[in-house]
C-alpha cells in the first residue's frame, strides 16, 4: 500500500501555522516516513497533484477570489480538509478588518499609514485578486478537521498529521486543544 | 433535608439548596458560566442544565432548588449537545479573539468551558458588528465585544458593593454593558473597587495594571490580609517573578466575602514612592549610604546615654499600620526598655483612645461586623464610610434595597449625604445635641426638629439597628459624647461599631500607643513609619527634633529630615498578625521577598533593641489583653 499524500498551502495568514509546522524539528522525518509530502508553500510544488492528495492542509482564512480558489482546489483534491490556526477555523485576526469594510482597511494601509508618503494609492492592476469579507475556511468549503492555535503548538500539528497518515482521526481535546 | 440522587450517587442536602450546589457536595462539576458563588443565581447562560426525571425540560441546576427524591443527571448526550448549542451561541453573539485577548489561555471561563466540551471551532460566525469599548477608567476596560451579558459584574456591584453602576441596556442581541445611564465608566458613580473586574469570566472588564502581566498559571497567590485600614480585608496577593502583579479579594474570606475597596485593590499597585533599600547615615549634613552596623551604632551611641532618663530621653512613634508583632516590639524597646515617656502612634489614639479608656469601666461595647451585614437600620456618626473604611460601608449599601434605611449623622459634607434617608448635620461639635434628641424621640419623647423626627421613626422600626462610629465623633469631642451614644444604642436596642484607624489601630490602642505627643526636651525622636504616608502634622511637630531616627520603606520628607534612617520591609514582604476593627486576629503572609538590606519592622526594632541592650520578649498575643478591650478579641 502506498503511502497517504499530504498537501499544504496558505491563504490569508501570517505563515506562522507552518512556521510552527517545522517547529516539530526531527519529527518531521517521522512524518515523511508516514506520509508522502506532496506540494506546500514551502517546497517547490506548490499545487497539490491533480489526481488527488489524502489529506490537504490549508492555513489562514479567505480575504479575495484567489484565496477562494486556492480553497476549493485543495477541497476538490483531498479526502480529508484540515483547517490549520485560527485565521482557517474562525478567521483570526485578518478577520478585524470585517469590522470597518475593505474601503476603509485600504484607505488605512495604502494612503494614512504612517509610513506611507503622499504618492500613496489604493493598488487597482486588474491582474490583483478581488478582495472580499475574510471568512473561516468552513464558510467557504466543508473541513473535516479543525485544528485551532495561534498557531497550533508543533506538538498539535504532529499528533493531527500522524493521526492523519495513519488513517485515524485526530481528537483535539485537553493539552492539545487550544485556540490562542 | 433534603435527599436527591445525582448521576447515581445520593446526597443529603439543606432545604434550599441548589442542584447545582448538591453536585458540588458530590465533587460532580456542572459547567457553568453566569453563576459565582458569591452572588445570587442568575440562570441566565443555561450552561448549567442538567435532566431531572420526570421533568419536561431540561433545567438550569443553579437556580433548581433541590427537592426530595429527585433523579438528576449532569452528562447526557442531548445536555452534550445542548450545552455545545448555548456555547456556539455566545462566541457567535459578540467578537471573541483568543489569540490576543489577555485571559486567554486559562483565566477566560468561557473559553475553558469551550475546552471542557471539546470544542474545536464554533459553527456559526459573528455578525461581525462592532461593540463599543470603554478606556475612560483608571483601572479597567470595558470592552463589549467579549462581553456574554451572563450579568455577574452587574449583580456584583449591586448585590455586593451596593453601588448599582452596572446595568444592561436595550434587549436581545443589543444587550450592553453600561454605567449609570450609559455614560463613560471613568465619568460614572462607579467607586473604582474592581469587583466588576475579579468576577468577569471572561475578558471583557480587563484590570489594565494586571493585564498580559501572566495568566493564573503563571503566577502565585499568597493569601494574606489588606493593610489599607482597619477592616482587615482578606485578599490574595498576585505576584510573579517577585513583582507584585494584582490584589484579588478573597471570596472565602470571613471579614469581606471577597469584595475590596480601591484603597485595597489599587493604591498598593499605583505607589509611585522611592523604595530604600539600605540604611542611611547623616555625615556632615548630608544623608549617605551605610551599612545597618553603622547605623545600629550610631543609634546606640544616641540614644543610649538617654536611657531612664524619662522627659528627656527619646519620643517614640509607631505607624498603625505595622503588625502585632512589630508594635509589640516597640512597646517593650521604648516603653519598659527606655523608659520614654512618650511612647505613641502616629494615629495619637485620635481614633481609639476615648473608646478605649470607657472600655476600662463598662468593658467591651462593640459588636462584630455581622451585625452591621445583618442589620435592619443603619446609623453613621463621625464617619465617612464612601471614603473610608469603605468595605464596611458596602455592608451599608447593600441591605438597603431590602428596605434597611440609612441615617447620616456629619457636620461635614459626607459622601453617604446623597444615599441617605435622612442626612443629619449638627454642627460641629454638638453631636452630643443629636444624640439626645434621638434619644428624646427613641423614650417617645415629642423633639421639634422634623428631620430628628424622621429618623427617629425609622429607628424605632428596626429590630437591630446598628450604629457605626468614628473618629469624626470621639476624637476632640468630650468623653461624654460617646457616654451618650451608649446610652442611646441601649434605648433602641442598637449594636455599636467603631471603625477605629489604620489596619492595626486597635493593636495599638491595646498595647496604650495611644497618646497624644508633642516634642518637650527630648533629645531623640524615633519614627517607626515602615510604609505608612507621612502626614504634614507629623513633619511640623518632628522638626525641631535634635535627633531623628527613621524606621522607613519609602524615601519621604521625614526620612530627608532624619540623622539615621534604617530601611524596612513594606506591607507585602512582612508576614505579621493584625488584629481588625471587630477584634479579629488575622494574620498577613509576605509575598515577596525585599531587597536585600531590608529588614522587617520587627526584624529591624529587634536589632535596635539588641544594640541597645534592651530584652524584648515575644509575647504580642498575651499583650492585647493587658487591657480591657471595647470589642471581644479573638
Amino acid at each position: 500500500m502506498s503511502k497517504p499524500k499530504i498537501a499544504s498551502d496558505w491563504m490569508a495568514g501570517c505563515a506562522g501555522c507552518h512556521m510552527s509546522l517545522l517547529d516539530m524539528d526531527e519529527r518531521i522525518i517521522k512524518i515523511a516516513e508516514l506520509a508522502d509530502l506532496r506540494a506546500t508553500p514551502i517546497t517547490d510544488l506548490k499545487e497539490p497533484d491533480e489526481s488527488g492528495v489524502d489529506v490537504g492542509v490549508l492555513e489562514g482564512g479567505i480575504n479575495n477570489t484567489a484565496n477562494e480558489e486556492v480553497a476549493h482546489r485543495m477541497r476538490q483534491r483531498s479526502k480529508i480538509l484540515v483547517a490549520l490556526g485560527d485565521c482557517a477555523v474562525f478567521g483570526g485576526v485578518p478577520a478585524l478588518r470585517n469590522f470597518c469594510g475593505i474601503q476603509e482597511a485600504l484607505q488605512r494601509a495604502y494612503v494614512e499609514a504612517e509610513s506611507v508618503d503622499e504618492s500613496g494609492k489604493i493598488p487597482s492592476d486588474p491582474e490583483l485578486a478581488t478582495m472580499t469579507k475574510v471568512r473561516a475556511l468552513s464558510e467557504v468549503v466543508p473541513v473535516d478537521v479543525f485544528v485551532p492555535g495561534c498557531p497550533p503548538e508543533a506538538d498539535v500539528i504532529y499528533y493531527v498529521l500522524s493521526e492523519l497518515a495513519q488513517g485515524r482521526t485526530p481528537e483535539l481535546k485537553d493539552e492539545l486543544l487550544h485556540w490562542h | 433535608m433534603i435527599k436527591l440522587t445525582i448521576d447515581n450517587q445520593t446526597v443529603e442536602v439543606p432545604e434550599g439548596t441548589t442542584v447545582l450546589e448538591a453536585a458540588e457536595k458530590l465533587n460532580i462539576r456542572i459547567p457553568k458560566l453566569c453563576h459565582h458563588p458569591a452572588i445570587k443565581p442568575y440562570g441566565s447562560c443555561r450552561l448549567c442544565v442538567v435532566e431531572v426525571e420526570g421533568f419536561r425540560t431540561i433545567q438550569a441546576s443553579c437556580t433548581l432548588p433541590a427537592g426530595n427524591g429527585m433523579v438528576v443527571r449532569t452528562d447526557t448526550p442531548a445536555l452534550q449537545e445542548s450545552r455545545h448549542f448555548v456555547l456556539s451561541m455566545l462566541f457567535s453573539e459578540r467578537n471573541h479573539f483568543c489569540p490576543f485577548c489577555q485571559v486567554s489561555g486559562g483565566d477566560c471561563e468561557l473559553q475553558n468551558a469551550a475546552y471542557d466540551e471539546g470544542m474545536t471551532h464554533w459553527p456559526i460566525q459573528p455578525q461581525w458588528s462592532n461593540f463599543p469599548v470603554d478606556t475612560s477608567h483608571p483601572y479597567y476596560v470595558l470592552d463589549n465585544n467579549r462581553c456574554i451579558l451572563c450579568r455577574r459584574c452587574v449583580r456584583a456591584c449591586g448585590e455586593l458593593v451596593g453601588n448599582f453602576t452596572l446595568a444592561i441596556e436595550e434587549r436581545g442581541s443589543s444587550n450592553l454593558l453600561i454605567a449609570d445611564v450609559g455614560v463613560p465608566l471613568g465619568e460614572s458613580t462607579c467607586i473604582q473597587c474592581g469587583t466588576c473586574v475579579q468576577v468577569c469570566p471572561t475578558g471583557a472588564l480587563i484590570d489594565r495594571t494586571s493585564a498580559y502581566h501572566g495568566l493564573g498559571q503563571n503566577v502565585a497567590y499568597t493569601s494574606s490580609i489588606c493593610v489599607g485600614c482597619s477592616v482587615g480585608c482578606n485578599i490574595n496577593v498576585v505576584t510573579r517573578d517577585n513583582r507584585l502583579v494584582r490584589i484579588e479579594g478573597d471570596f472565602g474570606g470571613a471579614v469581606n466575602g471577597g469584595v475590596l475597596c480601591e484603597h485595597g485593590r489599587y493604591y498598593p499597585m499605583t505607589d509611585q514612592r522611592e523604595r530604600l533599600t539600605q540604611p542611611l547615615l547623616k555625615k556632615n549634613g548630608k544623608l549617605e549610604p551605610a551599612s545597618w552596623d553603622e547605623a545600629l551604632t550610631a543609634i546606640a551611641d544616641r540614644v543610649k546615654p538617654l536611657v531612664g532618663k524619662g522627659a528627656h530621653s527619646v519620643v517614640a512613634i509607631a505607624s498603625t499600620r505595622l503588625p502585632a508583632e512589630a508594635l509589640s516590639i516597640f512597646k517593650q524597646l521604648f516603653g519598659e526598655g527606655i523608659g520614654s515617656r512618650v511612647v505613641t502612634s502616629v494615629e495619637e489614639g485620635l481614633p481609639t483612645a476615648r473608646s478605649a479608656e470607657l472600655a476600662q469601666t463598662v468593658g467591651a461595647f462593640e459588636a462584630k461586623l455581622e451585625a452591621l451585614k445583618t442589620s435592619d437600620a443603619v446609623i453613621t456618626i463621625g464617619v465617612d464610610l464612601s471614603r473610608n473604611h469603605q468595605v464596611a460601608g458596602f455592608f451599608a449599601k447593600r441591605i438597603r434595597p431590602q428596605g434597611v434605611p440609612l441615617i447620616v449623622i456629619d457636620p461635614n459634607e459626607n459622601g453617604f449625604d446623597p444615599i441617605a434617608d435622612v442626612a443629619l448635620k449638627p454642627e460641629a461639635g454638638k453631636d452630643a445635641d443629636t444624640i439626645g434628641w434621638l434619644l428624646a424621640a427613641a423614650k417617645g419623647e415629642a423633639v421639634s426638629d422634623q428631620k430628628i423626627g424622621e429618623a427617629a421613626q425609622l429607628i424605632k422600626k428596626a429590630q437591630k439597628p446598628v450604629i457605626v462610629y468614628g473618629k469624626g465623633l470621639i476624637a476632640f469631642n468630650e468623653p461624654i459624647v460617646l457616654q451618650k451614644l451608649i446610652e442611646y444604642a441601649r434605648a433602641i436596642g442598637a449594636s455599636l461599631i467603631g471603625v477605629k484607624g489604620e489596619a492595626n489601630s486597635f493593636v495599638a490602642s491595646q498595647y496604650q500607643l495611644d497618646r497624644p505627643f508633642a516634642l518637650n526636651g527630648q533629645q531623640a525622636a524615633y519614627v517607626a513609619i515602615g510604609d505608612d504616608y507621612v502626614t504634614e502634622r507629623l513633619l511640623q511637630r518632628l522638626e525641631k527634633a535634635p535627633f531623628i531616627i527613621a524606621q522607613a520603606s519609602y524615601a519621604s520628607k521625614l526620612t530627608a529630615l532624619a540623622d539615621v534612617v534604617l530601611p524596612v520591609t513594606i506591607w507585602a514582604e512582612q508576614s505579621g498578625h493584625y488584629v481588625n476593627l471587630e477584634g479579629r486576629v488575622q494574620q498577613a503572609h509576605a509575598a515577596l521577598v525585599a531587597a536585600e538590606g531590608v529588614r522587617s519592622n520587627a526584624e529591624a526594632l529587634q536589632a535596635v533593641a539588641e544594640s541597645l541592650g534592651v530584652k524584648t520578649m515575644d509575647n504580642w498575643k498575651d499583650a492585647l489583653f493587658q487591657r480591657k478591650p471595647v470589642v471581644e478579641i479573638g
